[in-house]
């Protein structure tokens, strides 16, 4: 009789473990310091950041889509918005866990738009026009942090009222950042390199890809121009080494994505001893230690990080474009506005859209001499300077010019 | 006399049948590479990454064959491996940040926590009396969803980027010791101790060992405990190798882990007719690995999802001998017969 009574006891006990190992799934910190229930999402999977709110002002509540919540780059963005921005304005954030996909994407909104967020701050690019619509449809305000629409897709959003707006690189500017990479390591002798894609079809890494194929002097399946290479690369969801021909550098090794085969693919390019390993992005924060020991110089596009720093101080990292940790300041600046009523609009009513460029470092001095100028407290976007960005009388060339600003 | 050839006979009957599979491996994949003018490993990197993963196949091998011999299949594997990997190596940062000890620290806590995993899992297995299949569903997922919880779903870095781990895969020695002690345990557990007698007596025939008092219960949660040691040995080595360990895998992304030791558990078993199955684990890695290498050096050409469709077509291949085994005998054997025959005439 005992036995089957801890026999039952048992059952409940790993009913109970599964279902909280579920919801455990679903979650990350726990969101205590929220005071409202209702505040809590359904499943639990949204982290928050609030800064104290003056007595009788309801804080801005922000949604915040991350697709990465590992690498050096989106690490530091998300420390910037903690760290500074919670703690100097009258926000609430609220961030998802890792969304891989569309689907994560639209219901991360539609679980904001229920826990009465007014407006998103996407870093998720899986499907960027069905954000815009299902933020238009939550009546959510929505913009793009640290990337673009692709030119299409802007043109077809732009003059949509909850499109606030994007700054982030074009992907012209991703190209021209992938051609100096590949054009460095040229001009520097490099005869072989190994190239890591990242996560193509991203845009982002297509782009940049492309871009290293051409300032390596390299043409991809006969093609040297920008479109064209893009298309191709698009068209075979990678880069295909044979169809890289031409310029005085060999791809010995090429790879992307990350999953069960990554370090098998890895240790494939080491093997090949490359004079070189390029990564259009997240090399810096997958690749480091293996680079490091097996002593491949190597570069990357992403931030001016500690991390980063120390591999370029102390490792093989030679060449880093990167952006400021507080460069997704002023989108941030441009969503308060819209919240409040005084959203910056173009000509004809268009949507923010400011490109913005890559610095690049190529030794300790030059990294930190951009690392030091965006510290955690003192960003180089601090609270005197959004100000000047938040209010009724902010025009878009005044905001344009503020982007545009070289702050190095 | 007369006994020794014939003993001579056998021994060279099963030298020829254990290294029969990793020799045409070896022909095959070394010709393949010769053909296209490239070395199947060709540097020192090469070499240490053959024996790396040697180490992680057949330890994976190994842990995985412990219970589904014995009729338990375990889906909670790679999850036991994870699991352990993240919480020692979140207590070997805590003791020592990384500095020196670091390897050696986290492969003994990953063996310990690995273990107790193990352990856990084959008590609720012992106690709810469901089909294992079905418990190691509901384990798989309450440790992925303990590794989520603490780890947020990031990947785990800089506790496990250190100079100790990259020095613990920057060469062959440490895993060629894992695979010497690994090999010589398992085969002294279970080929020379009672542990080992009444495990293979209930594998054999449960109801009679049980009759004749093998006791079922500590030797099953015996087995969970050394497949959850050798996963946190698997775990430590993956991490070592990876520089990182992902934290976000949920809904079962961890059992891809152990399906890396299907094929090679065939083979092992296969090679096990003419040797010691643990033996055989190791030649059956071996070939894994030379599969492995051979993909490196082809890496341009063959991406992983055809690398991942090539393994899956020979396990298929090799499950479709192995069914027809009998069959391809009886039909072979007149062949041999009438051949003899007409050599005769």
């Amino acid at each position: 009789m005992m036995k089957k009574s801890m026999k039952k006891l048992f059952a409940l006990l790993l009913a109970s473990a599964l279902i909280l190992s579920v919801f455990a799934g679903c979650s990350g910190k726990s969101t205590e310091n929220s005071a409202d229930p209702a505040n809590s999402p359904a499943g639990g999977n949204e982290e928050q950041s609030q800064a104290p709110a003056p007595a009788n002002e309801k804080p801005i509540k922000i949604g915040v889509l991350v697709a990465d919540v590992s690498g050096e780059e989106a690490l530091g963005f998300r420390n910037y918005y903690e760290n500074y921005i919670a703690k100097n304005y009258n926000v609430e954030l609220l961030y998802t866990e890792q969304l891989t996909d569309a689907a994560g994407e639209r219901s991360a909104i539609e679980r904001f738009a229920a826990q009465g967020c007014q407006a998103i701050i996407s870093f998720s690019s899986s499907d960027r026009a069905m954000q815009v619509e299902t933020c238009a449809q939550n009546k959510l305000f929505y913009a793009v942090a640290s990337g673009m629409l692709d030119d299409e897709q802007y043109e077809t959003y732009k003059t949509n009222e909850w499109f606030v707006g994007q700054v982030g690189p074009s992907m012209e500017t991703e190209f021209e950042a992938g051609y100096a990479m590949g054009k460095y390591f040229a001009d520097k002798g490099a005869k072989t390199i190994a190239m890591y894609g990242a996560f193509i079809p991203n845009p982002m890494h297509v782009y940049r890809a492309a871009g290293v194929i051409a300032g390596m002097g390299a043409t991809y399946g006969g093609a040297s121009d920008m479109g064209a290479i893009v298309g191709q690369i698009f068209g075979d969801q990678g880069v295909d080494p044979s169809k890289v021909s031409g310029g005085s550098v060999e791809l010995v090794s090429y790879f992307q994505g990350y999953g069960e085969t990554t370090t098998d693919e890895l240790n494939a390019a080491i093997q090949a001893q490359p004079d070189a390993f390029l990564s259009v992005g997240m090399a810096t924060t997958f690749f480091t230690q293996q680079l490091n020991t097996a002593g491949i110089e190597f570069s990357d596009i992403d931030s001016f990080t500690s991390g980063n720093q120390a591999a370029m101080t102390d490792g093989k990292l030679v060449y880093l474009a990167g952006k400021y940790s507080s460069s997704i300041g002023p989108i941030f600046a441009a969503v308060v506005d819209a919240v409040n009523g005084n959203p910056i609009r173009g000509e004809g009513g268009t949507a923010i859209s400011v490109s913005q460029s890559y610095l690049v470092a190529t030794d300790t001095a030059s990294f930190d001499k951009y690392y030091s100028a965006d510290q955690g407290d003192s960003p180089i976007y601090n609270k005197e300077l959004l100000d000047t960005m938040i209010g009724d009388s902010v025009t878009y060339a005044d905001f344009q010019a503020f982007v545009e600003a070289d702050r190095s | 006399m007369n006994t020794n050839q014939l003993s001579w006979k056998e021994l060279g009957r099963r030298s020829g049948g254990a290294l029969m599979i990793p020799c045409a491996f070896a022909v095959i994949l070394l010709t393949l590479c010769a053909v296209n003018g490239r070395a199947m490993i060709a540097n020192q990197t090469s070499f240490y990454n053959f024996v790396v993963y040697t180490a992680i196949v057949m330890v994976t091998t190994m842990a995985l064959s412990i219970n589904l011999n014995s009729g338990r299949f375990d889906f909670s594997l790679g999850a036991m491996a994870i699991l352990s990997s993240v919480v020692s190596a979140k207590i070997t940062f805590a003791l020592l940040g990384g500095g020196a000890g670091s390897a050696p620290c986290m492969l003994l806590f990953n063996v310990i926590v690995g273990a107790l995993l193990g352990l856990l899992s084959g008590t609720l297995y012992v106690v709810l009396r469901i089909p294992p299949i079905i418990t190691s569903l509901g384990v798989t997922l309450i440790f992925e969803g303990i590794t989520y919880t603490i780890t947020g779903g990031r990947y785990v870095m800089q506790e496990v980027q250190n100079a100790s781990m990259s020095g613990f895969i920057g060469t062959w020695v440490y895993a060629f010791l894992i695979i010497v002690a690994v090999l010589a345990l398992t085969v002294l557990i279970f080929d020379h101790t009672k542990f080992g007698y009444d495990y293979k007596a209930l594998r054999e025939g449960q109801k009679v060992a049980v009759n004749t008092g093998v006791r079922e219960v500590p030797n099953a949660l015996g087995c969970y405990a050394i497949c959850g040691a050798l996963m946190g040995v698997v775990g430590f080595l993956n991490t070592a190798r990876n520089t990182n360990i992902n934290g976000g895998n949920l809904n079962f992304g961890s059992i891809s882990i152990m399906f890396t030791a299907f094929l090679p558990m065939f083979i092992g078993s296969y090679i096990g007719r003419y040797v010691n199955e643990k033996l055989g684990f190791l030649l059956a890695a071996l070939c894994m690995s030379m599969l492995n290498s051979t993909f490196a050096v082809f890496s341009n050409e063959l991406n992983a999802s055809t690398q991942s469709i090539i393994n899956a077509v020979l396990l298929v291949l090799f499950l479709i001998y192995l069914s027809n085994e009998g069959a391809l005998r009886r039909f072979l054997r007149p062949v041999r017969k009438n051949a003899s025959t007409e050599v005769r005439a």
